[in-house]
C-alpha cells in the first residue's frame, strides 16, 4: 500500500502519465496522416451540408431558420450536460469541439448518407418495397451510421494520442460525436418535413418533427454513439485502459441492436398505436439503464486518477480524508459530504471547497503535478474558503 | 480539521519536460509523417471507400425489375390512389393492398417507361387545385433557381374519370418537358408529375393522362 509522500507523488506522476489530464490539445498537426484524413472528410460534408442547405434555403427559408435555432439550443443544453460528466480526469474542450465537428459533418454527408440511400435502394431491388419500408431502415442505419460515428474515434485517437486514455474518454468523445450528428440530422429532417405540404405552412410542417426529434433524441445518437465508442476503446485498448475484447464488441454491438430495434419499432407495433407507445417508451428506458450502467463502468478509471492526483493534497493536509472521498466519488458522495455541514453556511462552503479542490486538481494535472504558482495559489484558494475569507480578487 | 499551513511539498518545482503534440520520433517517421497515425487513417478511408463509393456502385449494377400487371392500382398516403400503366416499371411506391406493417403508405410513388416518368405526390394542403398549382409552382421555381423545369403555359383544368377537378400545367426544361397535375381531396393534395424527353412530343401521351385520370382517394383517411 502506498503512503510515503514521495509514493504518493510518484503515483501522482503515474496517473497524470496514464491519464493524459491536463495535457493541451493542438489541432494543427500536418504531420499527422489523421489531421489530413479529418480535414478531407469533414470538409466534403461540409460542402454536403450547406450546399443542400443553400439550394433549400430559398424554397424552406422559414423552416431551416426554425430548425437551425431550435437544434442550436437543444445542443447548447447537451453540450452542457455532457461537458458536466465529465468533471473527472477532463478532456479538452477543443477535442469535443473536433468531435462534435465530425459527427456533423463527416459522418453524416461523406459516409452515413450515401451508404443508406445506396443500402435502402438494394433491399427494395432485392426484397421488394415492402420489405424495405419494414425493415430496410432498422438494418442499414444501426451499421452505416454507428460505424461512421465511431470510426471518427480512430481518427481523433490518432490525433490525440496523449490525452484519449480510458474507456470514458471514448464515451464522453462519443457523446460529442452523436451530438454532432443528431443536430445535423434532426435539421436536414425538419428541411425534409418542410416540403411535406408543397412546401406550404412550413413551420406547422415541421415543429412538429422538430419537437418529436428533440424529445426522442435523448436516447438517440449521443447515447449510441457514446456506448459504442467505450466499446471502441475497449476493442483496441489503451495505455490506461487494457484490452478487453469481449466487452469492447458487446458494448459495439448494443447500441447497434437499440438503434435498429428504434428504427423498427413502428413495424414491430404493427397498426396498435398502444403497443407503439410502450414500445417507443420501452426501447428509451431500456437505452438509459444501459448508458447509465456504461457510464458506471468506465468512469471507476477516471475516479482512481482523481485519487491518485488528490492523494498528495490530502496527505499535505490540504484537503481532508472525506474531502478526497467526495471529490473521487460519485454524485452521491458529493452530496452526502455537503449535507453533511450543521448549517447551510457550513454547507454552502463545502460546495465551494469542493469546487476549489477540483479547480486544484485541474492545475495540478495542466502543471503535471509540479508545484508551480497556479497550483500554489489553487492550494491557497482552498484553504481560504476553508476559512471563510472573501477573496482579495 | 486539515491544517492547510502543513503543506510540505516534495513535488518537482517545474512540469517534466513533454515534446510538443506536433513532434514525430525519428523512428516513427516515414515521409515526414507519423506512421503511428498511417493505419488507423486508411482504416478510416477504407471504410468512407465502401459507404460512398462501393456500396452506390453495387446499387447501380443490381437490376429492377418490378413491372405493373394490369389491375394494379399504386396507394399512397391519405388513401389516395392511382392505376398505373401496365408494362411499366415501379420505381418506387406500393401497390394497394400491399402496405408496409405499420399501415402507413408512402407519400410518393414513381413509375417509368423508357425515358418517360411518372410520379405522383401526396400530402395535407389546405386550398384549391389552383391554390395548390401556385404553391408547387413557387416551391419548384425557389428550388430550381431557373436551372430546371419551369412552368410555360396558362393553367388548364383537367378532370378525373371520377368528375374530381384539378389544374393542369406544362412545363420544359432544358431536355425535358411534360406536364404537372394537382388536385385537393379536402384536406388532402396531390401533385403529378409527367416528364419525358422533348423530342417525344409536345402533347402528353395517352397512358399519362390515363393515369392522372385514375387519381383519386377513396373512404376516410387511415390515421
Amino acid at each position: 500500500m502506498t503512503t510515503t509522500l514521495p509514493e504518493l507523488d510518484r503515483a501522482r506522476d503515474v496517473a497524470l502519465d496514464l491519464s493524459g489530464w491536463g495535457r493541451r490539445f493542438v489541432f494543427y498537426q500536418p504531420r499527422n496522416f489523421a489531421f489530413w484524413g479529418y480535414l478531407a472528410l469533414v470538409g466534403i460534408g461540409v460542402l454536403n451540408f450547406f450546399s443542400t442547405l443553400a439550394r433549400e434555403y430559398n424554397a424552406y427559408g422559414e423552416a431551416i431558420g426554425l430548425a437551425v435555432t431550435s437544434f442550436a439550443i437543444y445542443a447548447a443544453l447537451f453540450w452542457w450536460f455532457t461537458d458536466r460528466i465529465d468533471h473527472y480526469a477532463k478532456l479538452p474542450h477543443k477535442l469535443m469541439v473536433v468531435a462534435f465537428v465530425w459527427g456533423g459533418f463527416a459522418a453524416t454527408g461523406t459516409m452515413a448518407a450515401n451508404a443508406n440511400d445506396a443500402i435502402l435502394a438494394i433491399y427494395g431491388k432485392t426484397f421488394g418495397q415492402v420489405w424495405a419500408l419494414n425493415w430496410g431502415a432498422g438494418l442499414a442505419a444501426p451499421f452505416t451510421e454507428e460505424l461512421a460515428k465511431g470510426s471518427g474515434l480512430l481518427l481523433l485517437i490518432a490525433l490525440a494520442q496523449r490525452h484519449i486514455r480510458t474507456a470514458f474518454d471514448g464515451f464522453i468523445l462519443g457523446a460529442f460525436i452523436g451530438l454532432g450528428f443528431q443536430i445535423v440530422e434532426d435539421i436536414l429532417y425538419a428541411m425534409t418535413s418542410a416540403g411535406t405540404q408543397f412546401g406550404a405552412n412550413q413551420i406547422g410542417a415541421s415543429v412538429g418533427t422538430i419537437i418529436l426529434r428533440m424529445l426522442t433524441g435523448v436516447a438517440a445518437h449521443i447515447l449510441y454513439s457514446a456506448i459504442f465508442c467505450a466499446g471502441v476503446i475497449y476493442l483496441f485498448g489503451r495505455p490506461a485502459e487494457p484490452r478487453r475484447i469481449g466487452r469492447g464488441l458487446l458494448l459495439i454491438a448494443i447500441p447497434m441492436l437499440l438503434h435498429g430495434i428504434w428504427d423498427s419499432v413502428a413495424t414491430i407495433a404493427g397498426q396498435n398505436a398502444l403497443t407503439l407507445i410502450g414500445l417507443l417508451i420501452g426501447t428509451i428506458v431500456v437505452a438509459l439503464i444501459i448508458v447509465a450502467r456504461v457510464y458506471q463502468l468506465t468512469v471507476a478509471r477516471e475516479r482512481d486518477f482523481v485519487r491518485d492526483v488528490m492523494a498528495p493534497e490530502q496527505a499535505r493536509n490540504v484537503i481532508s480524508p472525506i474531502e478526497l472521498d467526495a471529490m473521487a466519488g460519485n454524485r452521491k458522495a458529493r452530496k452526502a459530504y455537503r449535507k453533511a455541514g450543521r448549517n447551510r453556511q457550513e454547507r454552502r462552503r463545502a460546495r465551494y471547497i469542493l469546487d476549489a479542490a477540483y479547480a486544484l486538481a485541474d492545475e495540478l494535472a495542466a502543471a503535471r503535478g509540479a508545484d508551480i504558482d497556479r497550483v500554489r495559489f489553487a492550494r491557497s484558494e482552498v484553504a481560504r474558503i476553508r476559512a471563510g475569507l472573501p477573496s482579495p480578487w | 480539521m486539515p491544517d492547510p499551513g502543513a503543506e510540505v511539498s516534495s513535488a518537482a518545482s517545474a512540469p517534466r519536460f513533454e515534446p510538443d503534440e506536433g513532434w514525430v520520433p525519428a523512428d516513427e517517421r516515414l515521409f515526414g509523417l507519423d506512421r503511428r497515425t498511417l493505419r488507423p487513417t486508411l482504416a478510416v478511408f477504407a471504410l468512407v471507400f465502401i459507404m460512398s463509393v462501393v456500396l452506390p456502385v453495387i446499387n447501380a449494377a443490381v437490376p429492377y425489375h418490378d413491372i405493373v400487371r394490369a389491375g394494379d392500382v399504386m396507394e399512397l398516403e391519405g388513401n389516395v390512389t392511382f392505376v398505373p400503366e401496365a408494362g411499366w416499371g415501379i420505381t418506387s411506391g406500393l401497390r394497394e393492398g400491399h402496405g408496409p406493417i405499420s399501415g402507413q403508405y408512402p407519400a410518393a410513388a414513381t413509375i417509368e417507361h423508357g425515358a418517360l416518368k411518372f410520379t405522383v405526390r401526396t400530402g395535407p394542403f389546405h386550398g384549391d387545385a389552383g391554390q395548390l398549382l401556385d404553391q408547387i409552382e413557387a416551391t419548384t421555381d425557389a428550388l430550381d433557381q431557373g436551372r430546371g423545369v419551369h412552368i410555360t403555359g396558362a393553367p388548364a383544368t383537367i378532370v378525373t374519370a371520377a368528375g374530381k377537378e384539378g389544374a393542369t400545367v406544362r412545363v420544359t426544361g432544358p431536355h425535358t418537358g411534360g406536364l404537372i397535375a394537382a388536385f385537393v381531396f379536402g384536406d388532402r393534395g396531390v401533385e403529378a408529375v409527367a416528364t419525358g424527353p422533348t423530342d417525344a412530343g409536345a402533347e402528353p401521351s395517352a397512358a399519362v393522362l390515363r393515369m392522372i385520370g385514375s387519381i383519386s382517394q377513396s373512404g376516410q383517411e387511415k390515421r
